[in-house]
């Protein structure tokens, strides 16, 4: 496993327009996350955890500061970035798993795990993606389609699609919020262990301390439209 | 607070609220210009009767009818044995040439005071030597005139002793005896066609049976005024196809007032949770889609106007039509949008507060209404209502089939292959068929129509062409008055330059009491191929178009009495375009012999190496004649033919953007309620252009869906109207053909406008009804 920085985050500032008023939501971040590693995000409502993911994913734009990633042979810069060139990276190098609406409907299990190797052209991952699915414990539901799974099965489906490419970025936005407590460990589990065995960084939000626990950095955002950085 | 919160959700989504009105509006455009332009045609064939005999509905005829015979008839009546009949008045009703004019002759027993008098001269100018003549003969006749009327060009009306002396017939002699007879139903045909113009004519006839003994023909109006008839046909023809666009905008407007729903729905539920009552989220919700029914019924209307003077100076460019926009024009545009919205509306609510009822009585009754559409196929007796009550019934079948055709969609569509963003946007076309069967359905009913209408009229092309290509065997022909007409066939020298010279003559006659046209000339066996008819007509035959052997009830083979000689009929014969019924017979036959006096030339057709030469001869010697080119006839009798369709054409074009713009109203609703979907996409890493080839795979994905249902009912539509409604409304059969074109073209426009619905984004960021980051 390799300890060098893949992720790092410089004096990162994001604020919402709401009418005539300018809601501050994330002031002068730093943070690094080493290739390989675990960084979660804990912080109540409010206070910038998804706008933190949605920033990393390049969904959002930067008021100030950067973003770098470490890619195979070349360092990404979020600041000096095109739209197009963030949604490329989004395609390429990071994964996502959400809490809610994880699948498209209207896709296949196996074809939304198969959806990235589709939309990277790489054909070769294909096969990867019903091993993946076996290995989750899937293998009876490939040809289902999403709304015939339980929520845990959804999320592991997820975490499947996620790792396929092996991205040096994988971005979880409250992976077990909606689960109960068994498969919540179970989609904790998986993730984590995969990014370990896979070298990919992981960055999560979670309102859950025991998850946030498996982490091996920890940063806590207060509500008060300003960050902390990691102890 | 609620109401407010309302009207900043209307002004918040302006290009959903603005499309829900413009969507509407259109709708009810629609309504009201096929409304404007039927009543003007109505109202123009109307005229074609003229006043004095407007209140007859029956008139009884017999050989050499008599004053004798009409009071043994009065005596009848005075005693009670026809209870069926109002009144009874004799009639003379013969066309006859005065001071070098054609005129129609009509002598009415002024004393017995005839019905629907109105429009005629008031009775202070009341003189019983004088007559009444419509504006076109006024000044031109010697005799004294009263007053005008209103009739058709060339009518003069008289009492009946003046008439005789006009026509030089005897005192006693009659036309026929009018009858007036009123049903219990009158008034209700008579509101429907107000509220549809043109709708009274497709409803069946049935016959009284009159005990008045065998020798008497009792024949209905309609059936002495074909051109009327005719012309009523081609309107309910035009009201039934409006139906179809009014059902089409009936659908938009409940989708537009469904999808509306949905968008607040979550409003409404947790202003419910809040304590706030559904009767009253009800009435707010209605209040707000009634608002923009009342706007978009205005807007429409005043389209609606314009669309109607539009389409008639299409139509009938040479004539200027005024159109009343009278109240029930504006009951029908306002009826239609509140109507539909609220009771739509209401219904659509009342299924999301309460679930979707599991009942079987939908599926039940298109059953029934099934089996009475066979019904009325299979029995003429339904009339040209029974067609179109077919028509109606298989699309509303055809629409409830789209939901189970949905979900069964769904249920396959895991073998959908190719690229998966392709995949995506197919089977999000299939996914939804809550949301998407109603405007699926709009679509597939307007791609139907089109497919349908345009077999009929590409087969009626062809038959139409082919019926010219029979009749149209001579080069050049000359028409005129008979003194004219016998000088051109006296002079041989100009004749000379022909190789075969053909002269026609013509006159009314009753066949069993019906009105027809004779034709008299020499049927050999050139001339008889013109009709079908592979050898000479003999002396004692006689060719009948289809419309008199439908209205005489003979066929091939049969025998006919008429002028009191007895004629075989050799063949029927296609007359497309003909008004009245019409009958051939050889100028040796004994039936032109005993008519020779009544007989006269009306025109001569010549058949010429050189016609454009002849022509020219032909007019120099004889200024007076109408000269025609076979060319010309051919190409305006196909100008009058496309011209006729034109308006079809257009109303398909409304329903079919109604029906797009259905569609791309519940596409947005349906992405706005899927906003989550599109950003799994986004994060993902899908970009813009995939995402456009997304959409339009949705597009064409619903275009697919609605082409299945659309496809087989556009042909069974095609069918019914060539093999139903074409025999009962003209008398005339079509023979289908499955013109690639007329399938083809309805299919390409139904597929970019649902291609255009759902690839067009412009109104999709707008938030539902829950905002946020």
């Amino acid at each position: 496993m390799s300890h060098s920085s893949a992720l790092t985050i410089s004096n990162i500032s994001k604020h919402y327009q709401d009418g005539g008023r300018q809601i501050e939501v994330l002031r002068d971040l730093s943070l690094s996350v080493a290739a390989g590693e675990s960084l979660s995000v804990t912080g109540p409502s409010g206070s910038g955890k998804s706008t933190l993911l949605n920033l990393l994913a390049g969904l959002l734009e930067l008021d100030n500061g950067d973003i770098t990633l470490q890619l195979k042979d070349a360092t990404f810069s979020y600041r000096a970035a095109s739209e197009r060139a963030r949604t490329a990276l989004r395609r390429q190098h990071i994964g996502y798993v959400f809490q809610f609406f994880n699948l498209v409907p209207t896709l296949t299990v196996l074809e939304n795990v198969r959806l990235p190797a589709r939309l990277n052209r790489r054909p070769e991952l294909e096969a990867q993606a019903e091993a993946l699915l076996r290995d989750f414990g899937l293998s009876d539901r490939f040809h289902d389609f999403p709304e015939a799974l339980s929520g845990g099965e959804q999320q592991r489906v997820a975490v499947a699609r996620a790792v396929l490419l092996k991205p040096p970025l994988l971005l979880a936005d409250e992976p077990t919020g909606n689960l109960d407590a068994e498969n919540s460990a179970q989609v904790s589990d998986l993730l984590f262990a995969s990014c370990r065995d896979q070298n990919i960084t992981l960055v999560l939000a979670t309102h859950s301390n025991e998850v946030a626990g498996m982490a091996d950095t920890q940063l806590h955002l207060d509500a008060r439209s300003s960050s902390r950085s990691a102890p | 607070m609620i109401p407010l919160a309302l009207l900043r959700f209307l002004a918040r989504t302006p290009w959903s609220t603005g499309m829900a009105l413009i969507g509407m509006a259109l709708g009810v455009a629609s309504i009201v210009s096929v409304h404007l332009v039927s009543a003007s045609i109505s109202s123009r064939l109307d005229g074609l009767v003229p006043s004095s005999l407007a209140g007859y509905s029956y008139y009884l005829h017999r050989d050499d009818l008599n004053a004798k015979d009409y009071f043994a008839l009065r005596r009848l009546w005075r005693s009670g044995a026809l209870p069926e009949v109002d009144e009874l008045s004799p009639v003379v009703d013969e066309t006859a040439e005065l001071e070098g004019l054609s005129v129609r002759v009509l002598g009415v027993d002024l004393l017995a005071q005839a019905p629907s008098a109105r429009g005629q001269a008031s009775s202070n100018q009341f003189a019983l030597d004088g007559a009444w003549v419509d504006p076109s003969l006024n000044g031109r006749l010697s005799l004294p005139v009263n007053g005008l009327i209103e009739a058709p060009e060339g009518t003069l009306l008289a009492d009946i002793s003046v008439a005789h002396d006009l026509l030089g017939w005897p005192a006693h002699q009659l036309s026929y005896i009018g009858l007036v007879m009123t049903h219990s139903f009158d008034a209700s045909v008579e509101f429907a066609e107000q509220l549809l113009p043109g709708f009274g004519a497709g409803f069946p006839t049935s016959k009284p049976n009159l005990n008045v003994g065998p020798d008497w023909q009792l024949v209905n109006m309609a059936e002495q005024y074909p051109a009327r008839a005719f012309g009523k046909s081609i309107l309910f023809n035009i009201a039934a196809l409006g139906m179809l666009a009014l059902l089409v905008a009936w659908l938009l407007i409940y989708q537009v007032a469904v999808s509306w729903l949905r968008r607040l729905w979550p409003v409404f539920d947790r202003l419910h949770g809040l304590g706030v009552e559904w009767q009253s989220l009800r009435t707010y919700f209605l209040g707000s889609i009634g608002l923009i029914a009342t706007f978009a019924a205005g807007l429409g209307l005043l389209a609606g106007w314009w669309l109607a003077a539009w389409l008639l100076a299409m139509t009938v460019p040479d004539q200027t039509v005024q159109l009343d926009l009278n109240a029930w024009v504006i009951v029908k545009a306002f009826g239609s949008a509140w109507v539909v919205c609220l009771f739509g509306g209401l219904w659509a609510f009342q299924r999301s507060q309460r679930g979707a009822p599991d009942t079987l009585v939908p599926f039940l009754t298109t059953i029934f209404l099934v089996i009475c559409a066979t019904v009325c196929i299979v029995d003429p007796e339904t009339g040209l209502a029974g067609g179109f009550f077919a028509i109606a019934v298989l699309s509303l079948a055809a629409a409830q089939l789209m939901k189970p055709l949905l979900i069964r969609l769904k249920r396959w569509s895991s073998r959908i292959g190719g690229s998966y963003l392709l995949r995506v946007g197919l089977r999000e076309a299939l996914w939804h068929p809550e949301e998407l069967s109603v405007s699926l359905a709009g679509l597939s009913l307007a791609i139907a129509t089109a497919i349908g209408v345009g077999l009929m009229v590409d087969s009626f092309r062809l038959d139409f062409s082919q019926m010219l290509d029979h009749r149209l065997k001579y080069d050049v022909i000359a028409e005129g008055d008979a003194g004219m007409l016998s000088q051109l066939i006296a002079g041989s020298e100009l004749t000379s330059a022909a190789s075969r010279v053909q002269v026609y003559s013509s006159s009314e006659i009753r066949v069993d009491g019906r009105l027809m046209e004779l034709n008299v000339t020499r049927m050999d066996a050139f001339e008889s191929t013109r009709y079908g008819h592979d050898q000479r007509l003999d002396r004692d035959e006689a060719l009948l178009s289809e419309q008199a052997a439908r209205a005489l009830g003979r066929s091939t083979g049969d025998t006919l009495t008429v002028a009191g000689k007895t004629v075989r009929v050799a063949g029927v014969f296609s007359a497309f375009g003909d008004l009245k019924p019409r009958l051939i017979v050889d100028d040796a036959n004994s039936i032109a012999k005993v008519l020779s006096p009544v007989l006269s030339a009306d025109s001569v057709a010549f058949q010429s190496s050189h016609p454009q030469g002849l022509a020219g001869a032909l007019r120099t010697s004889l200024p007076g004649l109408e000269l025609r080119l076979q060319t010309d006839i051919r190409r305006i009798a196909l100008k009058v033919f496309d011209q006729t369709f034109g308006i079809t054409t257009v109303l398909i074009s409304i329903a079919l953007m109604v029906a797009a713009i259905s569609i791309y109203i519940a596409v947005t609703t349906l992405r706005l309620n899927r906003q989550t979907g599109r950003q799994l996409l986004d994060t993902l890493g899908v970009n813009r252009l995939e995402q456009n080839v997304m959409n339009a795979a949705l597009g064409t994905g619903l275009g697919v869906v609605a082409m299945i249902v659309a496809l087989p009912l556009g042909v069974m539509f095609g069918w019914v109207l060539c093999a139903v409604i074409n025999p009962r409304a003209f008398g005339w059969t079509i023979e289908l053909q499955l013109s690639a074109g007329a399938i083809l073209w309805p299919c390409v426009w139904g597929m970019l406008a649902a291609i255009i619905a759902g690839a067009l984004q412009v109104g999709d960021r707008e938030e539902g009804a829950f905002g946020g980051r």
